[in-house]
């Protein structure tokens, strides 16, 4: 039913040369310093619903970023036409743009001594196999996902849709001072929405998917379908539980959500304009002493790893907590200038806009206990596994989320709860984390295993 | 400057890429083309930190067999490169008889609901742009000695489209939105708070010295930062609430709009879809979806597949009485195009989403409303919000607000979380003031990963009760 996409990796030489190229014809055009990055990826998709494909999508892109420094003022400029008279338009249009921009020593390109270092090796990013998988498997793969989804339980008549899709990409970078760099790699996610019929015509959903950068490390679609089923059927006959302050096991998927949602403090971006809760912080203890919080650029097949970053910086693992201690923050070029440091390789983007402070593989080292083992330890509390998509205040760290999941009573789950919500702060939630489960699971590129937090505020009736 | 179009990608050309994504046995084919231009100038610490341009450009070809999409889209308007995006999309049917070429295009000549003389991504120039960025900075910065930090964004998006289509449809048109936005931070002692407040929409350069300068904007970011500063936790729990007029219309949004959008209706992941004729708002509610409201980004003279803007009746008095439409859905069903076909880029596949969505005014006054409330929350502003379309359950962040006692505002109010279900929200409205807003300045809304400008609304309205999640 589909067209074979090309089995051959993307062409990560024409994409230096075209950079090279690009960065040339900025200087030609005026520029003092120019960047250029470019990026190309081909993607599928297939979206089923009702046992039947709904949408198959295949799609081919390639662009290119241009950052030009006149003056030390910064003008940037993106496109898709990568063409060399379109080139050279853009050149042109980026120096005339930094003339409106203020003049700030501290744009600079990377120094020698922050892009020295070695590419790491292989990384584990690119799986042939993404590629060579033809459309009508992957098409069969996500009709089964559904299938199995549908059949797992009687109660469970409809999807909100299941999806597969791949994607491989490549990148380069090349700039002024005669860095040049590329990376590519691949991926592959899939997932599936069952809804399970509660009372009154209402619906619990249950979503559940991988993300991996190779076929082989995908569960399979039995255990995926399986579980979309049974977090939809778990939460029928959801309801509110009474306001109090409880001990809150938090599910993997909640907790990475709120790493995530904390990393902004840990930027030299949010520190240096004092819009961190962690801005006097460095050096203080500001977690239980058994949480240490890494960020990992190199960490063997991680979605959120590369040898370089966005600025061609070598990366590496940073450590921001270290047994409660906060250690350090991540910069890129422009933030680590102003506050005289080196770039600590967090500098990502895509080609459509400048470099921005993020992380790579974001994850909280495991403990020791199973997650079963943690529930045991709540005799009264709320396991957290489901929330709404806004509720963190990142300047203050105030936590603040709808929330689903199951009342807890002698170490057990005892009903699921809905129509309630989860608050505290960060650093006190910080502190009072009193375990930290061994099920630490990659399926983005921020993980976290199951916690317990003391106590936090559960609003309901 | 924006090209014309049509000489990047010709009716014949159009016509010949339809009749080959229909090569298959396609019954419908649509090439979808787009030529946009983005700016943005970022103020931040005082330094207009970068200038930017960007251009994004090419056709999204969709190939329809029953309730079953093929897409494919090609950068650019190389007719290879077409050609071969109308083959892949094609693929979607199979041994089909091959369809033909639309004869004649027959042109969508709807005129548009408001038209501007002066769009203000193309009226003002790079140095009238980095003007109103820098009178918002001055401005959020003079407002009170507390305001530590602050960031202004002018963005604008100008994009040209034309849409041409197997059952003989060519629609073309422009949109240009612009938006100045302002965040804050306060300061003072350990406690640091932020605020937000942005202006813009699909206006003309006037706007910016008439309607909503940049002064008003910064001074209600500001002004939001510092009253946070000295402002008390929510308590937690269930008690009556009130939202202000304009933004707060988010929550008709979220907790409704979205279960009306009729991929959910003819899907019946919808819980709305089985509710035809029945009562779903509270007596006296009206909800609206239109794309004509002038003046804001949720508004357009053709959707993204060429359908003419309308305005849609969803509720009236409390009962549900119509669905919005995208074309595939409404073909599906037998149901007329609403108007809500819309997509993020030509690298997208149009979807069934809001246009302008809100609550009718009603006969109240907003201080009646307060004044009824012995105890309970004035919600100023929310912050965003989400909703599970299927399960209903629903929450927004509410970024200033202020506690009701015996009917006074009392003191301020941070990081409240309102949560429920949107299945009974609506009918928890017990009252409807006058004064509706339409806030078509800054809204997004996400749906399957596509992004896209919207307009809410709402007059003043009192919630009965609803959950409030806080820690005092």
């Amino acid at each position: 039913v589909s067209a074979p996409l090309s089995t051959a990796p993307l062409p990560t030489r024409e994409l230096e040369e075209i950079a090279a190229d690009a960065v040339v014809r900025a200087k030609n055009a005026g520029a003092d310093q120019a960047e250029a990055v470019t990026g190309a990826s081909r993607a599928f998709t297939v979206n089923v619903s009702e046992r039947k494909i709904e949408t198959l999508k295949q799609s081919a892109s390639r662009s290119l970023g241009l950052r030009v420094i006149v003056n030390g003022a910064v003008g940037f400029v993106s496109s898709s036409d990568l063409r060399p008279d379109a080139l050279d338009d853009l050149a042109r249009r980026a120096v005339a743009l930094a003339r409106f921009s203020t003049p700030d020593e501290a744009n600079q390109l990377p120094l020698d001594e922050e892009v020295a270092g070695d590419d790491g090796g292989d990384l584990g990013l690119w799986d042939p196999e993404v590629l060579e998988l033809p459309a009508e498997k992957k098409i069969a793969m996500c009709l089964e996902l559904e299938r199995i989804a549908l059949e797992a339980d009687p109660r469970i008549r409809r999807t909100d849709g299941a999806s597969f899709s791949t994607r491989d990409g490549a990148s380069a970078l090349a700039n002024s001072s005669g860095v040049v760099r590329s990376s590519s790699g691949t991926s592959v996610s899939t997932w599936v929405v069952a809804l399970a019929d509660d009372q009154d015509g209402k619906q619990q959903t249950g979503v559940y998917g991988n993300s991996k950068r190779r076929v082989r490390d995908l569960e399979t679609m039995e255990a995926i379908g399986r579980e979309a089923a049974r977090r939809a059927t778990a939460r029928i006959g959801a309801r509110p539980v009474p306001t109090a302050k409880v001990p809150v096991v938090m599910h993997p998927d909640i907790a990475g959500s709120w790493v995530s949602e904390m990393y902004d403090a840990f930027t030299g971006e949010a520190v240096l304009k004092r819009a961190s809760w962690l801005t006097e912080k460095l050096g203080e203890t500001i977690a239980a002493p058994m949480v240490t919080l890494v960020d990992d650029g190199r960490m063997p097949g991680g979605l959120g790893s590369g040898a370089w970053d966005g600025e061609g910086v070598p990366t590496r693992r940073n450590v921001l907590i270290e047994r409660g201690v906060c250690r350090m923050f991540e910069y890129d070029v422009y933030h680590a200038r102003r506050a005289g440091v080196r770039s600590t390789g967090n500098a990502v983007r895509g080609t459509s806009s400048v470099p921005g402070i993020g992380y790579h593989n974001l994850y909280v080292e495991p403990g020791r206990e199973t997650p079963e083992e943690i529930l045991k330890r709540v005799g009264r509390g709320f396991y957290f596994d489901d929330q709404g998509s806004y509720g963190f205040n990142s300047v203050t760290g105030d936590y603040s989320f709808q929330a689903q999941g199951f009342w807890i009573e002698n170490g057990q789950k005892v009903h699921p709860v809905e129509g309630v919500t989860v608050a505290g702060t960060s650093l006190e939630m910080l502190k009072r984390i009193v375990a930290i489960g061994n099920d630490l699971k990659w399926n983005a590129s921020v993980a976290c295993p199951t916690l317990l937090i003391e106590e936090m505020t559960l609003s309901g009736t | 400057m924006l090209p014309d179009l049509e000489t990047l990608l010709p009716r014949d050309l159009v016509a010949e890429l339809i009749a080959l994504a229909r090569s298959q046995g396609a019954e419908f084919a649509e090439v979808y083309g787009e030529y946009t231009i983005h700016t943005a100038f970022s103020l931040e610490e005082d330094r207009l930190r970068t200038s930017s341009y960007s251009v994004s450009q090419g056709a999204g070809i969709r190939a329809i067999v029953g309730d079953q999409t093929g897409y494919a889209y090609a950068e650019g308007f190389m007719p290879g490169d077409l050609r071969e995006a109308a083959r892949v999309a094609a693929r979607i049917a199979r041994d089909g008889k091959a369809g033909e070429r639309p004869a004649a295009f027959r042109v969508v000549d709807r005129p548009a609901p408001f038209t501007l003389e002066h769009p203000a991504p193309q009226a003002l120039d790079e140095s009238g742009k980095i003007a109103l960025v820098r009178r918002a900075n001055d401005a959020a910065r003079g407002y009170d000695p507390r305001v530590h930090e602050v960031s202004v964004t002018f963005a604008d998006a100008s994009r040209a489209f034309q849409i041409g289509n197997s059952d003989g449809l060519w629609a073309a048109d422009r949109t240009f939105l612009s938006r100045l936005s302002v965040s804050t931070l306060a300061l003072e002692g350990d406690s640091r708070q932020s605020g937000f407040a942005a202006g813009g929409g699909c206006v003309e350069d006037a706007y910016f010295e008439k309607d909503r300068t940049p002064e008003e904007v910064a001074k209600e970011a500001a002004a939001t930062a510092v009253t946070l500063l000295s402002a008390k936790e929510p308590e937690g729990g269930s008690y009556p609430v009130v939202v202000a007029p304009g933004w707060g219309g988010v929550m008709v949004h979220e907790c409704f709009g979205h279960s009306m959008e009729g991929d959910t209706i003819r899907k019946n992941t919808s819980i709305r879809a089985v509710q035809k004729g029945q009562q779903v708002a509270a007596k006296g509610v009206t909800i609206v979806d239109s794309g004509l409201v002038p003046y804001s980004r949720g508004s357009f003279r053709v959707d993204d597949e060429g359908t003419p803007a309308q305005r849609t009746v969803l509720v009236e008095d409390g009962i549900l009485v119509g669905y919005m439409w995208d074309l595939l859905n409404a073909r599906i069903t037998n149901n007329r195009p609403t108007g809500n076909g819309r997509r993020t880029s030509f690298r997208d596949y149009p979807l069934c989403r809001m246009t302008n969505t809100y609550i009718e005014g009603g006969h109240e006054t907003p201080e009646a409303l307060i004044a009824s409330v012995p105890r309970g929350l004035y919600c100023k502003s929310l912050g965003g919000g989400s909703v599970n379309p299927a399960d209903g359950n629903f929450s927004f962040t509410v970024t200033e607000a202020v506690m009701i006692e015996n009917g006074k505002l009392t003191h301020p109010v941070r990081n409240a979380t309102l949560t429920g279900n949107g299945n009974d929200a609506m009918l928890k409205i017990d009252g409807v003031a006058s004064d509706l807003k339409i806030d078509g300045t800054t809204g997004s809304c996400g749906k399957d990963g596509q992004w896209k400008p919207v307009g809410v609304g709402q007059p003043t309205l009192k919630f009965s009760a609803i959950t409030v999640g806080g820690t005092a």
